[in-house]
């Protein structure tokens, strides 16, 4: 009877493999050599990023991402150059999943490389591996002409939690692009320095809707939210409800009493989602003036609605009391 | 009591021009879960050998050829 | 050779600690118990590959219990859950978790498992229940195997892979000594002599039969038949609660999850015919169930899944996870329906019966240790009695059972045996085989589904219960003396059909058992409508005693998170009939 457990290959057999003639066999023993676990495996998998055969080097790259270290990174830099798209890509899908901050160094070079998905792909990597050194070159990045790589490097940024990246971070949040501003606003949160919370609040005035909602999300977290509560009260009449809720929510957790008409004219509104974070916020704030509000929504259609409703005229009772 | 067997449209179809079965290869075959597939003996292609699938896609996905296609078995389309 | 061609064969190794199964609780137990002890042998035996196997094969789009610092606390998690298993939790395993669960989301990560960030590099937990935050999305979970695949292989775990245990072995002084199982591709029989034993063989999910007709479209991976809970059954482990069913709310006719929890976040919604939301818990519970249930049966169904009034980009946003990751044929199916989120909602309906307590209660008895009541045994992930523990709690409870299996088998010697229940089982499982004449295992497996589903389906009514045990017992009388297998994937599924068959007489038994309606639709008994905290406040244990089924009460344990008298009917005070 055959051995019951999976085979540990010998790694010089499979090697012996790697030279057969035909590629699709080229590829059968790359993908032994993936799951061999071995990181000695990876000098082998080096050797194949030249392959001439494109589905041979595709192989190559999705089994280096079975490994971390280094070594790894440096074959994946070789492969994620490649001419043919799809290497490309699933050299960048294995590179995102390296956590050795170690693999920086080979993959730093790429972020001036001369193809836009090289440089977008080499930053998303950097981000897992949080490495100081990385900061300088992706704030270089901010500028570059793609918008996909200014929105990895605004990640790259944003895992460092460093203030002095701020200003960098506040230049982007007027960019071009609406995707690198979302980015850029929601990197802004850890900020604990004043013009982010200021660069916050006038992406709240964004032409683009879901900027505005980030905007009215990440005020709701950052410790000088509290200083932009009159534009988050004016982001109530947002035209868009998904902006109105975040800025609810934001209103909410910060129990912002003077919000509480513009918070109460929400409670109308035909999406049930708004009035459920409207109810919810009133209760949140727990001030006397919301009763009148809820008071209609006790008995709403959506239960989700009117559980919030009464649960939030429960914390007004329970506030009056307490402050008898 | 004698058997008898009846037709099914299979949900897994292999194109054996990408297929590299003959080469070796085995990863559909290994990775579904419910090993429904099988290489035959007579073309050393993959192919589904019993209707029984989850419609969950290991097979597809880790094709390293993309060779193999899931549908969604016709009872339920 | 013939294609799965039966070989005759028997051989027989040993190891200090056996896991069985390699979906999501087995592989993170192999894991622990190997590094707990580098030197000591663990072998992962696995029915199909470890690679791709069990619930998550092809990875899940979020975890739905996450319990982290600064959203959530462990004392408020234990709380939910006690509330939402209507009281029957044993808390001290529960609050284990939540504290442990953290820990794990962190190594999972540096696995290279990928959970949603905000730009700030921390996890993006989301608010969706009304009281603590534990959603915490993974767009791009569809690596979760692959990652785990990748940590085994590195710690050289002796995986077998295409095994199926069959039977456990125990030892004279009731101790656990091993597994047989079997080869799915030759029928070779391999034992395997080991200190401790961790189960880790998931849900009973083959057990209702689909609406859909097709056999393997069920909720569960349908190579989910229910040997865990039939191998602990006859090894005389005690499992509890089996009477609080799974049912899930999924797309109609796919059968698989809608993803509320991915939706949710960004504003979907469960909503009746008239597009206004119904369901009035808040937790995923049996009580919600039968709120889904009652919609559906009501003149307000069908239900659907409404992201119809959500932006454009955010629907593509939602796609783009529902279509890649945990079952990405969703996408293909609403394209054969051309279903088109932005259009018009998602059919819903609930999916057939089962076993699972990674989203109910029903599962092998185990302590905090994941201990099981035979010494040495052990069991984790949906086929152990932690209530809710979804996939974080497979990681977190294969963790603790894999690190206490290893200890246990440190300071253990094998168990010997009677090496006449070697050749007795060896007998058993070949039994289909030296069959000239008989039923195919495909045709005993349908008409014992169909029976479950007309007979043990909630709303539990006593007298079909009995029909469906009379019926039941026929079709066991077919499968044991009639039942053939040709080749050894008939044989596979042979074996699978004796599960689903225990399964279902367990289901039916331990219903019977709970004269009392709890769990909502889970356990909904119509003649015997109310909850009786009174008389029915404990756990209902059944286990097999003197070769028959058998089930007896187990009272809950003190609570070590004290719940507030006020708090009790949490739940029910949160279903807040309109009173217009």
């Amino acid at each position: 009877m055959a051995d019951p457990f999976e085979s540990y290959d010998d790694l010089d057999d499979i090697d012996d493999r790697l030279h057969a003639a035909d590629p699709g066999e080229r590829r059968v023993a790359i993908i032994a050599i993936g799951h061999s676990g071995d990181p000695a495996a990876v000098a082998h998998l080096d050797r194949m990023t030249s392959d001439p055969d494109p589905g041979v080097r595709q192989q190559v790259a999705l089994a280096l991402g079975e490994f971390d270290g280094p070594e790894a990174a440096a074959a994946l830099v070789k492969v994620l150059v490649d001419p043919e798209q799809a290497v490309a890509n699933a050299a960048a899908d294995s590179m995102a999943e390296l956590k050795d901050p170690g693999c920086a160094d080979a993959i730093l070079p790429l972020v001036s490389h001369a193809h836009a998905f090289v440089r977008m792909a080499s930053l998303r990597a950097l981000k897992e591996l949080r490495r100081k050194d990385t900061l300088k070159p992706a704030l270089d990045a901010l500028r570059d002409t793609d918008a996909a790589v200014r929105v990895q490097a605004i990640g790259v940024i944003g895992f460092l939690k460093m203030e002095e990246s701020i200003p960098a971070l506040t230049s982007v949040t007027t960019d071009a692009d609406a995707h690198v501003r979302r980015a850029a606003v929601s990197a802004l949160a850890f900020s604990q320095m004043k013009p982010a919370a200021e660069s916050i609040t006038r992406a709240l005035a964004d032409t683009d809707w879901m900027v505005r909602e980030v905007a009215a999300e990440t005020l709701g977290t950052n410790v000088n939210g509290m200083h932009a509560t009159d534009p988050l009260i004016n982001a109530l009449t947002d035209e868009f409800w998904q902006v109105r809720l975040k800025a609810v929510r934001s209103l909410g957790k910060m129990k912002v009493a003077r919000a509480v008409p513009a918070i109460g004219a929400c409670i109308s509104h035909a999406q049930a989602n708004l009035r459920k974070e409207a109810a919810a916020a009133l209760g949140e704030i727990a001030d006397p003036g919301g009763r009148k509000f809820l008071e209609p929504i006790v008995d709403d259609p959506d239960p989700e609605v009117r559980k919030n409703a009464r649960w939030a005229m429960q914390q007004i009772v329970a506030r009056k009391g307490a402050l008898g | 009591m004698p058997l008898a067997s009846y037709q099914t449209s299979v949900p897994v179809v292999v194109d054996d021009a990408k297929c590299i079965a003959d080469k070796g290869c085995t990863v559909c075959v290994d990775v579904c879960p419910l090993d429904v597939l099988r290489i035959s003996d007579m073309t050393g292609k993959a192919f589904m050998a019993y209707d029984e699938c989850w419609y969950c896609m290991p097979c597809e996905a880790d094709c390293p050829t993309g060779a193999v296609t899931v549908n969604i078995p016709y009872l339920l389309r | 050779m013939a294609m799965d061609e039966i070989v005759d064969g028997l051989s027989e190794v040993s190891c200090d600690v056996l896991v069985i199964g390699g979906g999501t609780a087995g592989p993170m137990a192999a894991l622990k118990a190997k590094l707990k002890n580098p030197k000591a042998n663990v072998v992962l035996l696995e029915k199909a590959n470890v690679k791709r196997s069990g619930a998550i094969s092809m990875g899940m789009d979020g975890l739905n219990n996450a319990v982290i610092p600064g959203y959530a606390t462990p004392e408020q998690y234990t709380k939910e859950i006690t509330i939402a298993n209507d009281g029957i939790v044993d808390q001290k395993a529960v609050y284990k978790y939540a504290e442990r669960c953290y820990g794990i989301i962190e190594e999972l990560d540096s696995f290279g498992i990928r959970f949603l960030k905000n730009e700030n590099g921390d996890y993006a937990v989301k608010k969706v229940h009304h009281i603590g935050t534990y959603v915490l999305p993974m767009p791009n979970g569809e690596t979760v195997k692959k990652a785990i695949y990748r940590q085994l292989r590195r710690a050289r775990i002796l995986i077998s892979n295409r095994y199926m245990a069959t039977r456990l072995l125990t030892g004279s002084d009731g101790r656990i000594a091993g597994a047989i199982s079997v080869n799915t591709r030759t029928a070779e029989v391999l034992v395997i002599k080991a200190k401790a034993v961790i189960l880790c063989m998931g849900a009973a999910g083959r057990l209702g039969l689909p609406t859909s007709g097709y056999m393997f479209g069920t909720y569960e991976n349908a190579a989910n038949s229910g040997d865990g809970y039939a191998m602990a059954y006859h090894a005389g482990a005690a499992l509890a609660n089996l009477e609080c069913f799974q049912i899930n709310p999924l797309i109609k006719d796919y059968n698989g999850p809608a993803c509320a929890y991915v939706a949710g976040p960004f504003g979907a919604f469960t909503a009746n015919n008239e597009g206004s939301r119904f369901i009035e818990c808040d937790y995923w519970s049996g009580q919600m169930m039968l709120e889904f249930y009652n919609e559906l049966q009501s003149g307000k169904g069908p239900v659907f899944l409404k992201l119809d009034h959500l932006h454009e980009d955010t629907i593509s946003e939602i796609e783009t996870t529902l279509h890649k990751v945990e079952r990405p044929t969703r996408g293909l199916f609403h394209e054969g329906r051309k279903t088109d989120y932005r259009q018009e909602p998602i059919e819903m309906h609930i999916s057939e019966i089962g076993f699972c307590s990674g989203h109910s209660a029903s599962g092998v008895f185990v302590d905090e240790f994941a201990r099981t009541t035979v010494p040495g045994l052990y069991a984790a992930g949906d086929m152990a009695s932690v209530p809710h523990n979804y996939m974080l709690g497979a990681f977190t409870n294969g963790s603790v059972a894999g690190e206490d299996a290893m200890e246990y088998a440190d300071n253990t010697d094998f168990a010997s045996f009677d090496a006449a229940d070697i050749e007795r089982e060896r007998e058993r499982v070949m039994a289909p085989t030296r069959r000239e004449d008989g039923i195919p295992p495909n045709q005993i497996e349908y008409k014992a589904r169909r029976l479950v589903n007309d007979y043990l389906q909630p709303p539990k009514v006593t007298r079909k219960f009995e029909l469906g045990q009379r019926r039941l017992a026929e079709v066991r009388e077919d499968m044991e003396t009639r039942m053939i297998a040709r080749n050894a994937h008939e044989l596979l599924r042979a074996l699978e059909t004796q599960s689903i068959v225990d399964c279902a007489d367990m289901a039916a038994h331990a219903s019977l058992y709970r004269t009392e309606s709890r769990w909502g639709l889970y356990h909904l008994r119509t003649d015997y409508p109310e909850k009786d905290d009174e008389n029915w406040f404990c756990h209902s244990l059944l286990s097999k005693k003197d070769g028959r089924m058998a089930s007896e009460k187990r009272a809950v344990e003190p609570y070590i998170v004290p719940i507030g008298e006020d708090e009790k009917d949490l739940y029910d005070k949160q279903r807040i009939r309109a009173s217009a």
